[in-house]
This record gives C-alpha cells, sequence and structure tokens, in this order.
C-alpha cells in the first residue's frame, strides 16, 4: 500500500468535507424568499443560512465528542465524531423543517405539494393536484423533508471531518486554543462550501428529486473539491506559524 | 465540571427553557422590524403603489445579523466575567449592549430603506421608528441574554471546547436560521397577506399587495408582532428549544457512544413520521385543488 504523506492526507481530507458539505446543501429544500409566502416549496430560508445554521450545531455536538474521547487526552474515532457531527445536524433540521410544517399546516393553511414531481417519490400521493393556482408548490412534502434530513447528515459529517483534521493539526502546537482555531476555520470552510451551490442551484432547490439536482451536482462538486483543496492547503499553512 | 445525571438533565432542561425563549424573541424581533424574506413583500409594496406603515429594517440575511448580535453580547459578557464580574450581571450586561447595536442598525437601516424609495413616495414615518425600535431593542435583549446564557452555561458547566462569543455566534446563526424558516412564513405568508383566499399559496400575482389595514386603524408593525406571537413565534422557539434539547440529551443519557447516536436518529425518524402526519392531515383539510382527470373515464 502506498504511504501518503500525513500533510497531503489533511489537506486531502479537508477537500473531501468541503465537498460533502456542498453535497449537502443540493439536498436540503430551500426555497428562498417564495417559500416564505407560500409561493414555493421547501424551507422560507436562503441556501446558505439553513446548511450553515444546521451544519453548526452538528459542529458543536462534533467538537464536544471530540472533547470526550475515552480517556481524557485521547479523542475518540473519527468515524464517532462524523456521527455526533451528522446526529446534531440532523436533529436540527428536522427540528426546523417539522415546526416549519406546524406553521404551513396550520399558521398559513396550505397542504404540502412540490411542484417538481407529479408524485411523491416515498409517499406515491399526486403532488400537481395539491399544487393551488400562481404557485410553485408549498410546505415540505415527505420526499423534501427525507432529502433535508440526508442532507443535514452529510454537511454535518463534513463539518465533523474538518473540525477532526484541524485538531489533529493544531493540537501538537497550540494544545489550549487549538480547539478555537480548529472552529472558526471549519466555519469558514462551511460557509464557503454553503456559497459555492447557491450559484449553481440558483438559490432555491426542492432536493433529490428535483431535476437540477442532477443538472448541477456535478460541476458543484468539483468546483467545491478544489475550492476546498485551497482552504486545506490555507489550513496547513497556517500551522507553521504556531511553531513556536 | 464533572455532574451526576440529574443535576446534567436539569442543566439540559433549562438550556432547552432558554432555547425556546431566545427562540421566539429573536422570531419576534425579526417580525416587529420587518426582517428577513418577508421583507422583500414590504419592500416590493411602495412601487406597487400601497404606501405603509410597517418597519422595514433587514440589516442583513437575519441568521447573520442575530449571530452578530449574540456574538456581541457573547464578546462583553466573556471580557466582563474575565473582570471578575457576578456572572448574570456580565450576560445582562452584555445583552444589553449588543442589543443597543442592533437598535443603532435598526434606526440606520430604517431610514436608508425608506430614502431608496423616495421615487415610490414612502414617507419615513418617524412615530413608527419612535415606537418600534425600543420593541427591537427589548426582543433582542431577551434573545441575547438567553443565547449568551445558554454559552455560558456551556463553556462554564459542561466544559465545551468553544469559547462563549464563539458559541454565542454558532447559536445565533442558529436562531435567526430557524426564525427564517419558521416564524417568518406565518409573518410572509399569511400575516402580511390576510386579504389571499383561505386554505391555499399566495398567488404570484398578489407579491407587493401587502396588507396594510389594521383592526382599528392603519396597520404597523406592532401589530404584525403582537399576530404572529399566537403562533409563529412559539413554533420558533419550539423548533429551537428541541434543537438544543434534543442534540444533547442522547449523550446526557447514554454517554458518547453509538447508543446515544442511535437514538439521535430514531429522533429524526420521528420527525419524518410526524411530519407525514401533518402533510396527510393538511391534504385532507384544504385540498385537492382539481379533479383528477380519469384516463379510462376520458376515452370512454
Amino acid at each position: 500500500m502506498v504511504a501518503i504523506d500525513p500533510i497531503l492526507l489533511h489537506i486531502l481530507l479537508i477537500a473531501i468535507s468541503g465537498t460533502l458539505i456542498c453535497t449537502a446543501v443540493h439536498f436540503i429544500p430551500v426555497g428562498g424568499a417564495p417559500a416564505a409566502m407560500a409561493q414555493a416549496t421547501g424551507i422560507g430560508t436562503g441556501t446558505v443560512e439553513l446548511a450553515a445554521g444546521s451544519g453548526l450545531v452538528g459542529l458543536i455536538t462534533a467538537s464536544y465528542m471530540y472533547a470526550n474521547g475515552p480517556a481524557p487526552g485521547i479523542p475518540p474515532s473519527m468515524v464517532m465524531v462524523l456521527a455526533a457531527g451528522a446526529m446534531g445536524s440532523m436533529v436540527m433540521l428536522a427540528s426546523t423543517m417539522f415546526a416549519g410544517s406546524l406553521v404551513y399546516a396550520y399558521g398559513v393553511a396550505v397542504p404540502f405539494a412540490s411542484a417538481q414531481v407529479k408524485k411523491d417519490p416515498i409517499t406515491g400521493e399526486r403532488q400537481d393536484l395539491y399544487m393551488s393556482k400562481g404557485t410553485q408548490g408549498h410546505g415540505l412534502p415527505t420526499i423534501c423533508f427525507v432529502s433535508g434530513v440526508i442532507g443535514a447528515a452529510l454537511g454535518g459529517a463534513g463539518g465533523g471531518l474538518i473540525y477532526y483534521v484541524l485538531m489533529q493539526i493544531y493540537s501538537p502546537y497550540i494544545a489550549a486554543s487549538a480547539a478555537a482555531v480548529a472552529g472558526v476555520f471549519t466555519m469558514g470552510v462551511f460557509y464557503v462550501n454553503a456559497v459555492i451551490p447557491s450559484y449553481g442551484v440558483g438559490g432555491t432547490i426542492e432536493g433529490v428529486h428535483d431535476p437540477k439536482f442532477r443538472r448541477v451536482i456535478g460541476k458543484d462538486v468539483i468546483t467545491s473539491f478544489f475550492v476546498s483543496l485551497i482552504c486545506g492547503v490555507v489550513a496547513v499553512f497556517i500551522a507553521q506559524g504556531m511553531i513556536a | 465540571m464533572v455532574l451526576d445525571l440529574t443535576m446534567s438533565m436539569a442543566i439540559l432542561a433549562l438550556m432547552g427553557a432558554l432555547a425556546t425563549i431566545a427562540g421566539c424573541l429573536e422570531d419576534l424581533e425579526s417580525d416587529v422590524g420587518s426582517q428577513s424574506n418577508p421583507n422583500s413583500q414590504v419592500q416590493l409594496a411602495p412601487q406597487m403603489g400601497f404606501l405603509h406603515r410597517i418597519f422595514n429594517k433587514a440589516i442583513s440575511g437575519e441568521p447573520i445579523s442575530n449571530g452578530l448580535s449574540a456574538v456581541i453580547g457573547g464578546t462583553v459578557a466573556s471580557v466582563l466575567l474575565s473582570a471578575e464580574f457576578y456572572p448574570l450581571t456580565a450576560i445582562v450586561i452584555g445583552a444589553f449592549v449588543a442589543a443597543i447595536i442592533l437598535g443603532i442598525f435598526a434606526t440606520t437601516s430604517y431610514a436608508g430603506r425608506v430614502a431608496s424609495q423616495t421615487r415610490f413616495k414612502q414617507p419615513l414615518y418617524m412615530d413608527i421608528m419612535r415606537y418600534t425600535t425600543p420593541s427591537i431593542i427589548a426582543h433582542n435583549f431577551i434573545m441575547n441574554f438567553c443565547l449568551v446564557a445558554i454559552s455560558y452555561i456551556q463553556y462554564e458547566i459542561l466544559g465545551y471546547p468553544f469559547t462563549i462569543p464563539f458559541l454565542a455566534l454558532i447559536w445565533g446563526i442558529s436562531a435567526g436560521a430557524i426564525g427564517s424558516s419558521v416564524g417568518d412564513v406565518h409573518y410572509g405568508g399569511e400575516r402580511e397577506f390576510q386579504n389571499r383566499e383561505f386554505g391555499c399559496g399566495l398567488n404570484t400575482a398578489l407579491s407587493g399587495r401587502i396588507v396594510r389595514k389594521a383592526e382599528s386603524g392603519l396597520r404597523n408593525s406592532i401589530d404584525n408582532v403582537w399576530f404572529c406571537a399566537k403562533f409563529g413565534g412559539p413554533a420558533t422557539g419550539i423548533a429551537l428549544g428541541l434543537t438544543v434539547f434534543f442534540s444533547s440529551w442522547p449523550t446526557t443519557i447514554w454517554g458518547y457512544t453509538w447508543k446515544a447516536i442511535g437514538i439521535g436518529i430514531l429522533i429524526v425518524v420521528v420527525f419524518i413520521v410526524l411530519n407525514r402526519f401533518l402533510e396527510i392531515n393538511a391534504k385532507n383539510a384544504y385540498g385537492p385543488y382539481k379533479e383528477e382527470k380519469n384516463e379510462t373515464e376520458a376515452k370512454a
């Protein structure tokens, strides 16, 4: 087996985690301003806002998992940190979407309907019949909800992975404040990779079933990989400044 | 600090309660100041010839302006804590400073936004600015207090690796994201367009035609927050409260194990099922809007 240089491996892992975050954003059903007025399907906010909001909750759970390893000073396995990030992120997005659905159902009074598919791929229910006049769907049908949860899991895992890698890089140099630097840098990479898909999807996407998903994900993922690679290089470079 | 299970659960419950209040007040602050996506309609109305008396701030995207507010509160509290202030005093002063700064942003953005609409004859109502800005500051103060208190508990008592300002920033952004996703729908989808037909989405043709008359007199943002406090705000609070509670509850009970992760995933599955129930309920209550075409009948 070919041995990979640890620095190169760290950079590659950061690039992969950035790509995971970028992929995640495509899964999250965001309808932007029209969705806030029940004119479009999805959550009534922007891609960056929601992806970052859920991913950052994942970052908190991942960092706490990292700080509570099997023994003091020994972090848990990488998979465990990723899973904790995914869990936190999924819980945030699921509770947000559920509360959003409550408002759509009982506050605004609209049935949930997707404009992109005739039948919900999960429940098999007709969507077009429930789409009111002059709208592009409304609410959060089951497919959007499930797609959002999958996206949150990917985003949270991506955030957890960057945090894990950065802690591995920075801990030997600045043990006390490594978490702060790693946390802020993770947030930065999160925003970078949440913004890239916004251009691809044009601000709104319904989730995995949206034709836009297949159309843009390839280009966005490649872009994100290379941008995250640069972020990884920067992350390693700033560590050099920590050597006393 | 090592806590026993009862104490850990008590702290978690306190954090959940604080988050519920923070989420609710965050959304109500964005409603009284008219921020985020629904504000696009408030901005659009004068261009369509509908002049109004609604506050119009939209400093930036809701999560970002909210994160800014929370991080200022966290930073000031952190500085005061290092000067050995009593924690409650430090958090209160931090929250107050952040709320005042948001108030400054609110007035400048309201004046700036309305000034940019001079050509549409939208007036800048000084009484609206005088009455609404203190309400924005008050709502924001309570939200800042709750979020900085959560960050303080997480950092000082639970031993989270991030500092108070950073935790406050993350919770501020998350609270803003939830407020923008949940409560704003009640403001944008329902309150701004109570003139639309009940039980359906907003027809694109109605864009900008916001309701401008109140139960008595002309509608202003105080009327809007009164309405949104009945449903949109509490729903946002529940979402943030559930997020804070359920993101920590599994690890508090089952430790840092795979079992805890599994329980977290189970919670998400329960949410998916609950959403499905809501979907069925809403479809039965309001739809369908069109008759299903029976192809075999059509052929006959």
